[in-house]
């Protein structure tokens, strides 16, 4: 089956209005403006099949969101091609239109004042579903997340989580086979992040649609996403699993050791990386190669009580690809 | 076409409800309005009680201007800008995306996605006014000279869509212009007043550069003054020209939007 | 106080700052404001015919001077006041220890300021255009002096806080009702017709003068541009009186709906 979404040198630059700090700089931008190009993105390629939910991951200013928003047609790229279920996006052909939709976290298109019902029965109108068929939907999207009391309210008197489901029912209603969600979960408690990460997990389940996914929380992508793809400074830094994250990024494991008593960090000196040392316990940060060796170093120079090998948390992991990402730019460029 | 009726119907009784929950505003509008005709009145009667005849019309003929007047600011403020005042407001909050992703036209749905129920008393009330100054006119006007009317005040209102309709679409790369339309209606206060009162200089403004006179003063001639042909003519040209205009006007705007970050 | 006035200094130089970032929106703003130069024109016409008080050039003098002078008193704080109560960020505002009337202030002063130079601009454009606001009946220059000027920017400052003072108190009824910008259009009505805006003074049927002259409507508009244009004003013990007298009162009504509007807008959930 053919890829659903294609983008092969997606490149975007910015013209951003530059205007130095202070009242005499106010002056003189007012007179004259100066534009600096920003590069937010530089020449991403990738390739997304039909049912996957690909989640995209990067520091703020990263070019996730433009990178989304040139797939889903709403700004056009300076370079490259960008192909969505073989149609160009930004040409915003209906048939396309039909067939994907944006959600944006923080951003809502429900009306404000009205019931969230009357801005499905809007959305149905445009997407040319008869009352029927969009009633049973609703009902379906309202059960699976637990709304159904909830829509003959106006949207200003809901809750945060309230309205971002709401807003997923009338992002759904049309059945999109693309779904752009731009930090959906953005300031949203806990519960209501994870009813949303299972309610859209069951979504592409049942309907076979491709999600694409920009989260800051590492809950999301790890709830939801099989594949993941950093984006850091515009450029595409890894494609690949979550899994495998771990061994391009992270070639080492976190060994947590709980002491009989306290030691001082000249007695670890030479197992690995400290993460962190308070009294009785201890954290190192080991490469995997030699994982064995130090191990048996713990057990026989150190009293041990207690011993476990993990994984580095895969938040650290990502601080610090996008902290040698960072350091790197200041570098001249590696080959991607 | 059906498809863009039932949106367009949805969207506006939407809308309507949403009003109908603020009922005190549907007496505040009621207020409003007969306060400004009031009050245009008035300003009216301050030149005419000392015998003056602004640009040599009758006051019946100016009754009749404030009628068109009237008649237009109401189907402005109920049709046209409560839907260019959300546009400012969605390119401001990044949430016209939303619109543009939507598959039907663009300028189709921002146009029609608040219809504000308050502004139509007003276009009754202009339409009142309109006939009371046909029926007080020496001679009273007839049919004939009523349906000469209909169709400069229908270039009229395309015309004020079509302003209205560019001017909301600056926002798109004037992101804080939300009072764009509280700019078009002040001149459009203009047209309160028939076009030959001004200074030529003046008219050449009104009729060129803000087409005011084909708002107001057209209409009235065409129904009181009989030798508005030209005019009227002219008038419906150049509605097709702004409806043409905005609309390619609203294409370039997009292709230059780029989204509020977010 | 020294603090406080530091406040008021740094608030201003940012509200600056962010007007010259939008310049566009400066110039239409003037055009918002352009009704008193599309009076002039018929008004002039109405001069010349004899049949009122005013000739032609006190005609164009006046309205001249009410452009000018309503550059520096028009009054928004209705609309930002709403929306920040509709949009919650009214909360934040609440917690420092500056009433947030003075950002609004603030505000409005920085935009006059940096319009300043567009106003000269136009001015300078429109007297271009009718020599008759500028020349005597001799034909010499007739220009207000530096008295006139200066009276009529104390006028003006108070015509704003008047202003000010008044769309305030209006605003605060935002803190019961949400979409309280409705009613600022049915203000605007008097405001507009009463003010001298269209019309000056006087030509008002004589009756209708007296008891204008007791609201605050002329105070706002033709009292400065009277004063700006040269002509008669009545008695000024009279004009500040009243002036006076009408602040003082929505003062008092602002300061005692904000109370009260506080405690119904905390009570629903600030």
């Amino acid at each position: 089956m053919p890829p659903i979404v294609t983008v092969a040198g997606l490149t975007k630059h910015y013209q951003v209005a530059e205007k130095a700090p202070g009242l005499a700089g106010a002056l003189a931008h007012f007179f004259r403006r100066r534009y600096k190009a920003v590069l937010a993105v530089k020449g991403i390629t990738f390739a997304i099949e039909p049912g996957e939910i690909v989640g995209f991951l990067g520091p703020n200013g990263a070019g996730k969101t433009t990178v989304l928003k040139m797939l889903s047609g709403l700004v056009h790229p300076t370079a490259g091609t960008v192909r969505v279920a073989d149609r160009v996006p930004f040409a915003r052909e209906k048939q396309l239109l039909m067939s994907i939709t944006l959600v944006m976290g923080g951003k809502q298109q429900l009306i404000w004042d009205l019931p969230a019902r009357d801005s499905y029965r809007i959305n149905a109108a445009v997407y040319e579903l008869d009352d029927a068929t969009a009633a049973t939907r609703v009902a379906a999207l309202a059960s699976m997340l637990d709304m159904a009391a909830n829509l003959d309210k106006p949207v200003r008197k809901l809750s945060l989580g309230e309205r971002m489901k709401a807003e997923l029912i009338a992002a759904l209603l049309h059945h999109p086979k693309v779904l752009f969600l731009d930090e959906p979960t953005l300031g949203l408690d806990v519960n209501a992040q994870a009813t949303i990460r299972t309610f859209l997990a069951e979504y592409c389940r049942s309907t076979g649609a491709t999600i694409l996914l920009t989260s800051h929380y590492m809950a999301d992508i790890t709830a939801l996403c099989q594949r993941v793809l950093v984006i850091d400074q515009g450029v595409l830094r890894y494609d690949g699993s979550l899994a495998g994250i771990h061994e391009r990024f992270a070639p080492y494991r976190e060994v947590s050791i709980e002491l009989a008593r306290p030691i001082d960090r000249a007695q670890l000196a030479g197992m690995g990386e400290i993460e962190s040392l308070e009294g009785r316990s201890a954290k190192l940060l080991v490469d995997r190669s030699k994982l064995t060796q130090v191990v048996a170093r713990v057990m026989g120079e150190l009293e041990v009580t207690d011993l476990t090998v993990s994984d580095p948390p895969i938040e650290q992991v990502i601080a610090k690809v996008f902290k040698d990402g960072a350091t790197a730019a200041a570098a001249p460029p590696a080959a991607p | 076409m059906r498809r863009y009726a039932r949106v367009a119907w949805r969207a506006w009784s939407a809308t309507i409800q949403a009003e109908l929950e603020y009922r005190v505003n549907f007496v505040l509008a009621l207020l409003t309005t007969l306060g400004t005709m009031a009050g245009a009145l008035f300003s009216l009667a301050l030149f005419y009680r000392n015998g003056f005849a602004l640009g040599g019309w009758s006051w019946s003929e100016v009754e009749l201007v404030i009628g068109f007047y009237t008649v237009l600011d109401g189907l402005h403020a109920s049709l046209f800008a409560p839907s260019h005042i959300k546009l400012s407001e969605q390119v401001r909050d990044g949430t016209l995306d939303f619109a543009l992703l939507k598959p039907v036209d663009s300028q189709f749905l921002v146009s029609v996605q608040h219809l504000s129920v308050w502004g139509i008393p007003g276009a009754l009330l202009g339409l009142g006014i309109v006939a009371h100054a046909g029926i007080t006119h020496e001679p009273p006007l007839a049919a004939a000279d009523y349906a000469a009317g209909v169709v400069p005040l229908l270039s009229a209102v395309a015309i004020l869509y079509a302003i209205g309709f560019m001017l909301a679409t600056t926002s798109i790369w004037f992101v804080k212009l939300w009072n764009l339309t509280i700019a078009l209606q002040s001149l459009l206060e203009a047209g309160r007043l028939p076009i030959s009162a001004y200074p030529p200089a003046y008219r050449a403004v009104f009729t060129f550069v803000v087409p005011v006179a084909f708002l107001t003063t057209v209409p009235a001639r065409a129904m009181a003054q009989g030798d508005a042909r030209d005019w009227v003519l002219a008038s419906a040209a150049l509605a097709v020209v702004l409806g043409v205009a905005a609309r390619v006007f609203w294409r370039r705007a997009l292709r230059s939007y780029t989204s509020a970050s977010s | 106080m020294r603090a406080f006035a530091k406040k008021l200094r740094v608030l201003l130089a940012v509200q600056y700052a962010y007007m010259l970032e939008y310049r566009g929106e400066i110039f239409l703003w003037i055009v918002v404001t352009v009704l008193p130069l599309i009076m002039l024109g018929p008004w002039m016409a109405a001069g010349a015919s004899g049949r009122f008080p005013l000739d032609e050039r006190e005609f164009a003098r006046y309205f001249v001077a009410v452009f000018v002078v309503r550059q520096f008193s028009l009054c928004w704080v209705i609309y930002e006041f709403e929306g920040l109560v509709v949009s919650g960020r009214l909360s934040p505002q609440l917690l420092l220890p500056i009433d947030p009337a003075w950002r609004y202030i603030a505000a409005h002063v920085s935009e006059f300021a940096s319009r300043a130079p567009f106003v000269l601009a136009i001015t300078l454009v429109v007297v271009a255009m009718f020599p008759a606001a500028v020349t005597a009946d001799d034909g010499g220059w007739l220009l207000p002096g530096p008295g006139a000027i200066a009276l009529a920017a104390i006028a003006t400052a108070s015509a704003f806080a008047l202003r000010f003072l008044m769309q305030y108190s209006l605003s605060m009824g935002a803190l019961w009702i949400e979409r309280i910008s409705a009613f600022d259009r049915l203000q605007m009505l008097p405001y507009l017709f009463l003010s001298g805006l269209v019309a000056p003074l006087e030509v008002f049927p004589e009756r209708v003068r007296e008891v204008v002259l007791w609201t605050p409507f002329p105070y706002l508009v033709w009292f400065p541009a009277r004063l700006l244009a040269g002509g008669d004003v009545g008695p000024p013990a009279r004009a500040v009186g009243i002036m006076l007298g009408w602040s003082l009162a929505f003062w008092v009504l602002m300061r005692w709906l904000w109370r009260r509007g506080l405690r119904h807008y905390s009570a629903m959930g600030a």
